[in-house]
């Protein structure tokens, strides 16, 4: 079953840090258990964002690629 | 600084705008820790200093990454700390007071090796 977010932030054209600066800044205004998709092209996004849901705790649901464009479904945690 | 839960990181950041990749990358590193809820200090020593200075951000560019003032600006909107040599800025007659963006604290050796000493890592570029 596909995962449905709460809100959906595109990062396209942006280059480190600012796609996990601005997952952070989405996440912090997201409740407990809400669903954040976040879209990046830029190629490291899929090891920092698991590196990232690592050190934050936040759960990475589900990671799709399309083209270049890399998807990632982040549940807040806590 | 609100307290972070995943430990302190210090980077050290000695090298200005005549190293446009050595003076963003601090930043770029600085903002990613503070986004994964690490708190960070950044201190300045050497021709580092040089980036605090008004104006001075707003013409430092690095390929491959954002531009320095949009880093800076995260990274002071995200909680940064930022530490200044004294003497580094004594030695290039820079008025604090008068010649620095808003928030960098002038410290001497001491206060670096005490912040070192208590991080979880540091830095140095």
């Amino acid at each position: 079953m596909a995962v449905e977010p709460n809100e959906t932030l595109d990062c396209s054209g942006l280059s480190c840090p600012m796609p996990i600066l601005k997952t952070k800044k989405a996440i912090d205004k997201l409740e407990s258990g809400q669903v954040l998709k976040m879209i990046a092209t830029d190629p490291g996004s899929k090891p920092d964002m698991e590196a990232w849901a690592r050190k934050t705790g936040h759960e990475l649901l589900e990671y799709q690629q399309d083209g270049d464009k890399h998807i990632f479904f982040v549940k807040k945690v806590g | 600084m609100s307290e972070k839960k995943n430990g302190k990181m210090i980077i050290m950041v000695t090298h200005g705008p005549e190293d446009p990749e050595r003076a963003t990358i601090p930043f770029v590193m600085g903002v990613a820790a503070l986004a994964s809820d690490i708190d960070v200090t950044l201190g300045f020593q050497a021709s580092g200093v040089m980036l605090i200075r008004k104006g001075c951000a707003e013409h430092v560019f690095a390929a491959g990454f954002p531009p320095l003032k949009e880093l800076m600006d995260a990274y002071i909107e995200e909680g940064g700390t930022m530490f200044v040599c004294g003497p580094c800025i004594q030695s290039r007659k820079i008025d604090p007071e008068q010649e620095f963006i808003e928030g960098p604290v002038v410290v001497n050796a001491a206060t670096f090796v005490a912040e070192c000493a208590e991080a979880t890592n540091t830095l140095i570029y």
